[in-house]
């Protein structure tokens, strides 16, 4: 049985492996730039010459939607990386400590997680600016507080076990005993609601792309990609549907991956 | 992940699409001959949602939609014809006598008055931004249904303002309720908001022809995508302002008419001055030699518009002869070796002095053949060397407040008055807040003081064909394409055409069969 899941895990990650190799080497093997604009070429369907159809500036959409995984899948990855490290640290000290500092911390996220996300990141983004960095910090800002509270509530137990006590009276700092001690129970959690979130990131980035509060043109970003298609949905429809079907691929992948490694870890807790 | 899950995604997106393309389009109960009007050119961003037209741009809405009506119209030609007026005289320099019709009522019924006008005009000039100083009037009298206006400069281009919609004639004493005005068209508006207007027929109307319809729904829907489904659904008799996308698919329907005509709408690209690079006209030249003003017409604005040379289309007779740049990307980037501009690097961009040539494109994206040129721009000068930060917001004042813009794309109507003054006054001459490129130039300055004080109209327009001539010499404003309006009307529909200045829409011969 662990070996079925950990087939499928290896099979769903050299699938997502494969994307973002394809993508890093899309312009050597398409010879097409994602980029460069020929107009007479314009929104041609899918051929021979090109798979997917062209967009309205004459450009490969596979090209365009190829480069455009590496950025969406490597700023998801940032994102989820980075929330899960920032709401892991102060979810490690808030439940290790306690006091002003801590309540006051816990509110804040809990200020944090009363936004709807796509409303607070679509307010942040329109306060900082268009770009996929400001996007990308919008949705760390609103993501980070689940991970606090997730942390808070499993650090808070183990504070009270005898080896916690034990560290504490063998003179272990408090860094040594987070970090040492407490981190290594409580990352298997992380690790997995990080990648579960990473379709949802995925899917939030290219929603702020589509309202032209994420990537800027000409970045193949695939939410900006259908937001600029939109106007050709009737007579190219290919425009649309070639970015839309790469974020339901991905996003698919993503949430697979996410489900198969929580069924393992699962099982290895119950073993 | 179970399969539900997994079908979510794509009903989600699919939930996304269909809610996008439904739901705008809720009539209020009718009766009658009722028409329904989809259109992209009303609502807030446009700052036109009332028929107030003192308020700002409401005017258009106002003269648009049948509500009111000007002193003066234009005719299929841009002409001058008189409308509430039946003629003018002008006295000197200074003064103009206009003689009113003395048939017209409002749609409360209250005779139009020489009174009413002078009235009107006060609250014109004390509400309106723009009027006061398009106008510039120093003194009015009102004489039965005569009215002197004297002005304080000379205004040889004084009737014009007053075709333009924020001169529609409404009943001032009458007030405004509602977003609601008087005024003397073939229709009154009985509700009006942000999403559209409710319009019903005046049965005080004046004019020999009298409105045909009961009932007129103005919606407003901006999504291209909406207002295609909408009409493809039956639900709207008409349409203004479709994706150009959409075109073909009502062009292949026998079902339909479509109608265009050219406008003096310009995409244009103000240069800003303010920014170093741009202040040597060698770099200047190189971005208006480096677009590809006939290949943005024909393939991105799939034909709907007209290239253009100078400020004015050539339908235009003070736009005709104007010479603009030919598209020639290896003259630009000669001429940007000659400024200095070299490439060090792989890139593909030019530098100089260590420094890249890199300039922020700012436009909005209200205007779907903005975003459209933007992105165009950015790849064509990039074949040039010069790399371009597009900024497409409708934050868009923010940025030219700070003047954090290098090059700022926009599109206007530079004959809203028929006449070419309009336009050099507010984005041309120097100092003006609407130059938005900051450009100064003695020659052009002088052109057009000497435009300002010419009264007679083959002068006039020959000062304007010079202005537009030097403003292309110099570089200051790259101008790509004019708008060719489209409207999409059923079969049935008849007495409903755009016209070139974009005002009248609604109008007593529009009808329903």
């Amino acid at each position: 049985m662990a070996s079925h899941k950990r087939k499928k895990i290896t099979l769903l990650l050299g699938l997502i492996l494969l994307g973002l190799i394809a993508s890093c080497l899309a312009e050597y093997i398409l010879h097409y730039s994602p980029y460069e604009q020929h107009l007479s070429l314009a929104l041609q369907g899918p051929s021979f010459q090109h798979w997917l159809g062209t967009d309205v500036y004459g450009r490969d959409l596979l090209a365009r939607t190829l480069a455009g995984a590496k950025l969406t899948i490597i700023t998801a990855l940032a994102v989820a990386l980075l929330s899960a490290l920032i709401g892991s640290c102060i979810g490690l000290f808030c439940g290790y400590r306690q006091g002003k500092a801590v309540t006051c911390l816990l509110r804040l996220a809990d200020i944090f997680l009363s936004f709807p996300t796509m409303v607070f990141a679509i307010a942040v983004a329109g306060i900082l600016g268009g770009g996929t960095f400001n996007a990308a910090a919008a949705i760390t800002a609103v993501t980070w507080p689940k991970y606090t509270r997730l942390v808070r509530n499993l650090v808070s137990p183990l504070r009270r076990e005898y080896y916690i006590e034990a560290a504490q009276m063998s003179g272990f700092t408090t860094g040594q005993i987070l970090f040492q001690q407490i981190l290594p129970e409580v990352i298997g959690p992380v690790f997995i609601t990080a990648a579960l979130d990473l379709g949802t990131i995925i899917t939030e980035i290219a929603g702020l792309s589509f309202l032209g509060l994420g990537a800027a043109p000409p970045a193949a970003e695939w939410g900006s990609m259908m937001s600029s298609s939109r106007l050709y949905m009737q007579t190219a429809p290919w425009t649309v549907f070639v970015p839309g079907a790469a974020i339901v691929i991905t996003v698919a992948l993503f949430q697979l991956l996410a489900d198969s490694l929580r069924d393992f870890f699962d099982t290895k807790l119950v073993r | 992940m179970k399969l539900k899950q997994l079908l979510a995604l794509p009903v989600a997106l699919l939930l996304v699409f269909s809610l996008n393309g439904c739901g705008t389009v809720t009539a209020p109960a009718a009766t009658g001959k009722v028409f329904h009007y989809g259109t992209m050119a009303y609502g807030p961003a446009m700052q036109n949602a009332s028929t107030d037209p003192h308020d700002t741009y409401c005017g258009w809405s106002t003269v648009r939609y049948g509500v009111g009506e000007t002193l003066f119209k234009f005719d299929d030609q841009m002409g001058l014809r008189p409308w509430l007026a039946r003629s003018y005289e002008q006295v000197d320099d200074y003064t103009i006598k206009i003689k009113l019709r003395d048939d017209v009522v409002f749609s409360n019924g209250k005779k139009m008055t020489g009174e009413a006008v002078k009235a009107c005009l006060e609250d014109l000039l004390a509400r309106n931004d723009r009027a006061p100083h398009d106008l510039k009037i120093d003194a009015m009298t009102a004489d039965g249904q005569t009215l002197t206006i004297r002005s304080h400069e000379k205004m040889p281009d004084f009737i014009n303002y007053l075709a333009d919609p924020y001169s529609a004639i409404i009943d001032v004493d009458a007030g405004i309720h509602d977003r609601i005005a008087i005024g003397t068209g073939p229709y009154k508006a009985v509700r009006v908001d942000d999403q559209g207007l409710h319009l019903v027929k005046n049965e005080n109307y004046w004019g020999p022809v009298k409105p045909k319809l009961d009932e007129v729904l103005v919606y407003s829907i901006p999504d291209g995508n909406t207002l295609t489904l909408a009409m493809q659904s039956g639900e709207l008799d008409a349409v203004q302002g479709l994706p150009y996308a959409s075109l073909p698919a009502f062009e292949k329907n026998g079902a339909y008419r479509i109608l265009s005509s050219p406008t003096s709408r310009v995409y244009q690209a103000a240069m800003n001055y303010d920014t170093p690079a741009l202040q040597d006209q060698r770099v200047r030249q190189a971005i208006c030699l480096a677009i590809d003003k006939d290949n943005f017409v024909s393939v991105l604005l799939r034909g709907n518009g007209l290239v253009a040379a100078g400020p004015f289309p050539d339908t235009f007779p003070f736009g005709q002869g104007v010479q603009g740049p030919a598209y020639d990307l290896e003259r630009a980037k000669e001429l940007l070796r000659e400024a200095g501009y070299t490439h060090t690097d792989r890139d593909g961009y030019v530098t100089k002095d260590g420094q890249p040539l890199t300039l922020r494109w700012l436009t909005y994206t209200s205007r779907q053949e903005l975003p459209l040129l933007a992105e165009y721009a950015q790849a064509s000068l990039k074949k040039a060397g010069i790399k371009v930060d597009v900024n497409a917001t409708d934050n868009y004042k923010d940025f030219l407040k700070r003047g954090a813009y290098d090059i700022y794309a926009q599109a206007i109507v530079t004959a809203p008055t028929g006449d070419p003054g309009y336009y050099f006054m507010s984005k041309i001459y120097s100092g003006q807040p609407y130059n938005n490129g900051h450009y100064s130039s003695p020659v052009s300055d002088a052109l057009i003081d000497r435009l300002n004080n010419t009264f007679d109209r083959q002068e006039r327009f020959r000062l304007a064909r010079e202005i537009g001539q030097q403003i292309v010499n110099d570089d200051a404003v790259f101008y790509a394409s004019f708008l060719k309006m489209s409207v999409v009307m059923k079969k049935n529909v008849t007495g409903f055409a755009p016209h070139p200045c974009d005002y009248y829409e609604i109008t007593p011969e529009l009808d329903i069969h």
